[in-house]
């Protein structure tokens, strides 16, 4: 399934995803992710910085675990298929978290015309290991009719 | 007591920046999210695929930036400061790597409020790049949270 690509018929509204479990965190895949994404921030990376900014210790980019949920929609819906995804970032992700990606279909929006595509709105978000909701959000994926 | 920002930044737009994608930045992001998909790390699945090559994740765009951190400059604040509060990404074509885009970024909109943490500005910026036949290939925006 993994790498799969569903058709518009196979979902339905109501739909869950398969649920994408990553983690336990680690200080190095922030350092991974700082240098992949360019965003150095030493709030993610130096301990004693991030202390000092009253945040209590260093905590992961909003981003990383962003990616994460994007990977659980493409695993779920195929690579090429997201047309619009927006989250808010709820909680702060340390490392030792394991965060847990799900979603679910909300709407579907079949094409009207051959110009158009056939559309799916997710609700998506991701909790921690303590079931709270680190982010939250929606994604718009466009799927191939199976006629 | 609360910092003051400079909100007479709300409408700038910052001078356009190109970026280049490169084949290895793509797969770099991609194992960084821990998202092995042959169809961002193999080039002969990419190959073989509809777009005829490798693509990058959807949050790849958020590597689009040209920093120096104007905007924080621009605000007058420190980094120390600031949270990524949400991100919203629209994908209008894919992105591929050897594609040169042109970003334009601008501040579309601050606000204020107040949190159980305290008070927050809230700044709203919008980055399109667009490919050399001038069509949008995504539109990001990003809400940067200020803790005042």
């Amino acid at each position: 399934m993994k790498y799969a690509r569903i058709y518009f018929e196979d979902v339905e509204v109501g739909a869950e995803m398969p649920s994408l479990v990553k983690g336990p965190i680690q200080q190095i895949q922030l350092t991974r992710y700082a240098g992949a994404s360019g965003d150095f921030n030493p709030i993610h990376q130096d301990d004693g910085f991030a202390k000092a900014a009253g945040m209590g210790g260093i905590f992961a980019h909003g981003m990383l675990s962003m990616g994460f949920v994007a990977q659980s929609v493409t695993d779920w819906t195929g690579v090429g298929t997201v047309r619009k995804i927006g989250v808010r970032f709820a909680a702060l992700v340390r490392p030792g978290d394991i965060v847990t990606c799900r979603g679910k279909a909300v709407a579907k929006r079949p094409a009207k015309d051959s110009q158009e595509e056939n559309l799916v709105d997710l609700e998506v978000w991701a909790e921690n290991q303590k079931g709270e909701k680190v982010v939250t959000g929606k994604a718009t994926v466009a799927l191939n009719s199976r006629a | 007591m609360p910092i003051q920002i400079n909100k007479d930044i709300v409408g700038k737009e910052y001078p356009p920046f190109v970026v280049h994608v490169e084949r290895g930045k793509i797969k770099e992001f991609a194992r960084a999210i821990g998202d092995l998909s042959p169809l961002y790390l193999d080039d002969a699945v990419g190959r073989a695929s509809e777009w005829g090559d490798i693509v990058a994740p959807p949050t790849f765009p958020i590597v689009f930036r040209e920093d120096g951190g104007t905007m924080l400059q621009d605000l007058g604040v420190d980094i120390s400061r600031i949270l990524h509060g949400e991100q919203e990404f629209e994908h209008r074509k894919p992105i591929r790597p050897g594609e040169t885009y042109l970003c334009r970024s601008k501040v579309v909109d601050i606000y204020e409020k107040t949190g159980r943490s305290g008070p927050m500005a809230f700044v709203v910026r919008e980055t399109t790049a667009t490919d050399g036949d001038n069509e949008v290939v995504a539109v990001m925006r990003s809400v940067t949270v200020v803790r005042l």
